[in-house]
């Protein structure tokens, strides 16, 4: 189940002639050696890729019988999608869609979170800053997988296991999130600039939602995209919290599959699943190419200050 | 323009999300079952992976108007249990669930099980035969209701074996010359598989040959993982795999084990019966060219061993626990419970109630040319030799063997002693656990 989405990396353009004739077998070389590593990460992008096409456009003898990088005998897509999006009743749109609702919801929810407090830890004084930003630090460390079982056993205090909240509530969390808008709020919104709206008589409240907040435009894509995409990817947390499949998101219910199809031996599951998976990246394109252009500014920007 | 008009969708479809969100929360919210009180229906959890689960609870909610069953559709794999125990430990068990035979004992260990016995101790020892019986007996309590058995059955490839005028195998001796034969007859073929990544399929052949990996002595686990029957086992598959007349896979629901198939480079092997549905789905274009005989055995007469197969248990926890139990009796020891796992078609599993057997005429035998192969999986359950239990440290012995197997081809570790090393990793975990263990 690859649901990897990175665009491939552009082949840089040929840098401008330099004066000079010296050194051009270095520069040679040295070129050669960077575009052959681009290739070869290009190629491992994109080879699971096009298996997951090929494949979905098979049926169960092609699958098997023909070579995983081309054609079946027969073009089978139709068929397969059919057969996924009628499997269980349809399971599979409502997979989708509470997918669309975990990550989509909340990451929007969780950025915002995170811009207030990474804005407020920037530009406001109060006690404890630094020990308090200290431990959201810490929770960056903590590996998110190893975090899955306390936060179930908590979940089922309060009665949230296998509700649609016992994981969007958790996915509100993204810590590396607040130190980002940290860095952002620090680059972005000039410290003269809340000064002299604090003269001018705004509270930090208005300060942030009609000045700092606006100036923050470009992180806020940048921390959406990260926790939209972890979110998305999230494997063991929802594992754990949710057994009604009418809550799974897609790659759980994906994971079902695959194991009655491998485990179970019942192959013809396994078909789902490949053509589950190549739907299922198709979002996280569209997500990307359609906001990578505020990713890669907020990504170098973010850097350089 | 280009720049402004992204930025405005991208904001949209957030605004979208986040109304919908708050919708569908509503939703979810307000359709939570809830418990009943008084003169309504029982509503109990069942959670399962296998295969039918959601018809087999579809007709019993049918044909039963006071309970109610809400089915679970969850992974199965290690993660499986790890569930189930946290489940348990977090008071949010279901009331019925499906745990495998050689999961059951580590589950009754760690008390994650209700203890059946009043309620399905005479079902058990009535309606099942003795080597099922003690899969799910342990310390002379029931703990679970077996429902298919999966004993060891021969599959071939017909058209293969009578082109090249060779014999299904009676005996271990004969499987030898049987795959000389075939890789002679086709030296891209092989008439075996030896699964690198099933330690369950060694233990199924070392069933079959009579050994008892784990047993009970007065209070105490007894283990004996490198008995002579198992050694015999071991060096027997050791040899094969050196001489590279079977072929390695993984498991036999591996990519690449169907890819030999399809290639025609496995043109036999031994497998459980339920193999069949996987095999029937995965080579359709295969079909009338397989058939199904007795696995070999060491004396010639029939007996076999058992990969596979799963009963169902109460989770601790459970408030309907006779609720639970009549969901259980339906499902495996019901005729109509039965008829309703294998209504698919899809499915070639043999129940573990003799007298359901039946049940699997709805599986078409056209891909075996029409041959009963039902009839010689029930005669290989028949065969399966009783008192192989499974242990509460099974996991720890199918890891120390797993980590091995995929290294006798270049003679780097010899069968044999990994299941001596087996048997100590066993020993220790046991020990660690408090348990009492004679060798």
């Amino acid at each position: 189940m690859t649901l990897t989405a990175t665009p491939a990396p552009a082949v840089p353009a040929s840098p401008p002639p330099r004066p000079g004739r010296t050194g051009l077998m270095p520069r040679l070389l040295s070129r050669t050696a960077v575009n052959g590593v681009l290739v070869i990460a290009t190629l491992y992008t994109l080879m699971p890729l096009l298996w997951l096409v090929m494949a979905s456009t098979k049926d169960m003898r092609d699958l098997f019988g023909t070579n995983g990088f081309a054609f079946g005998q027969e073009f089978n897509l139709g068929a397969n999608l059919s057969h996924l999006f009628t499997a269980n009743d349809g399971i599979y749109l409502e997979w989708l869609w509470n997918t669309v609702l975990y990550a989509g919801g909340g990451a929007l929810v969780a950025t915002a979170l995170c811009v207030a407090a990474g804005y407020a830890f920037d530009k406001l004084a109060f006690p404890f800053k630094e020990k308090i930003f200290g431990l959201i630090l810490l929770g960056v460390l903590v590996p998110a997988s190893a975090m899955a079982l306390p936060i179930y056993l908590l979940a089922s205090k309060v009665g949230l296991v296998n509700t649609f909240w016992g994981f969007f509530l958790p996915s509100l969390v993204f810590p590396f999130g607040v130190y980002l808008a940290r860095v952002f709020s620090a680059a972005y919104v000039p410290d003269e600039v809340v000064e002299a709206t604090r003269v001018d008589g705004a509270g930090d409240l208005r300060t942030f939602v009609s000045i700092g907040f606006p100036m923050l435009r470009t992180a806020f894509v940048t921390i959406f995209l990260f926790q939209f995409t972890s979110i998305w990817n999230g494997f063991y947390l929802p594992l754990v919290m949710l057994t009604d499949q009418h809550l799974y998101p897609l790659n759980l219910g994906l994971y079902t599959w695959q194991t009655t199809g491998l485990n179970q031996g019942h192959p013809e599951d396994y078909l789902l699943a490949i053509t589950g998976s190549l739907v299922a990246v198709i979002p996280l394109i569209i997500a990307f190419v359609a906001l990578q252009r505020y990713w890669k500014a907020g990504m170098t920007t973010g850097a350089v200050k | 323009m280009k720049r402004r008009s992204l930025r405005m969708s991208a904001l949209l479809a957030s605004a979208v999300v986040s109304l919908s969100a708050v919708a569908a929360c509503g939703g979810t919210d307000s359709s939570t079952p809830q418990a009943e009180s008084g003169g309504g229906p029982v509503t109990i959890t069942f959670r399962s992976f296998v295969k039918g689960s959601d018809v087999v609870t579809a007709a019993f909610n049918k044909t039963h108007k006071d309970i109610q069953v809400k089915f679970e559709n969850v992974p199965s794999g290690a993660d499986y249990y790890t569930k189930l125990a946290s489940s348990v430990k977090a008071g949010n068990a279901p009331d019925v669930a499906v745990v495998e035979y050689n999961q059951l004992p580590e589950a009754v260990s760690q008390g994650e099980l209700e203890d059946l016995t009043a309620s399905a101790g005479s079902l058990v020892s009535e309606k099942f035969r003795p080597p099922v019986q003690a899969l799910v007996n342990l310390g002379g309590k029931t703990w679970g209701v077996p429902r298919d058995v999966a004993p060891l059955v021969f599959f071939y490839r017909k058209d293969f074996y009578d082109k090249h005028k060779i014999e299904p195998p009676k005996t271990w001796d004969d499987f030898t010359k049987a795959m000389e034969a075939v890789k002679k007859a086709d030296p891209e073929a092989r008439g075996g598989v030896f699964q690198t990544g099933d330690p369950d399929a060694l233990a199924a052949f070392a069933w079959q040959a009579g050994a008892k990996w784990y047993g009970t002595q007065g209070d105490a686990w007894k283990v004996d993982i490198d008995d002579a029957a198992s050694k015999k086992v071991a060096d027997y598959w050791n040899d094969l795999v050196v001489k590279d007349l079977v072929a390695q896979f993984n498991t036999v629901s591996d990519d690449a084990f169907f890819q030999a198939l399809q290639k025609g480079q496995v043109v036999s092997y031994v497998c459980p019966n339920w193999c069949a549905g996987a095999l029937q789905s995965t080579v359709p274009d295969q079909s009338g060219k397989w058939a199904v005989a007795p696995v070999p055995s060491w004396d010639g007469q029939p007996a076999s061993g058992m990969l596979g197969g799963s009963s169902f248990t109460i989770p601790k926890g459970s408030k309907h626990p006779e609720a639970a139990m009549e969901f259980i009796k339906f499902i495996t020891s019901d005729m109509e419970g039965m008829k309703a796992w294998l209504s698919s078609g899809t499915s070639s599993m043999l129940p573990a109630a003799p007298d359901l057997a039946p049940a699997t005429s709805v599986f078409k035998l056209d891909f075996f040319g029409g041959q009963d192969i039902f009839s010689v999986a029930s005669k290989a359950y028949e065969s399966i030799p009783a008192g192989w239990a499974w242990g509460p440290t099974a996991g720890v012995t199918e890891t120390a063997i797993n980590d091995q197997l995929g290294k006798l081809a270049t003679g780097e570790v010899r069968l044999a002693d990994v299941l001596t090393s087996a048997e100590q990793a066993t020993v220790a975990d046991l020990k660690t656990r408090g348990l009492n263990v004679v060798q």
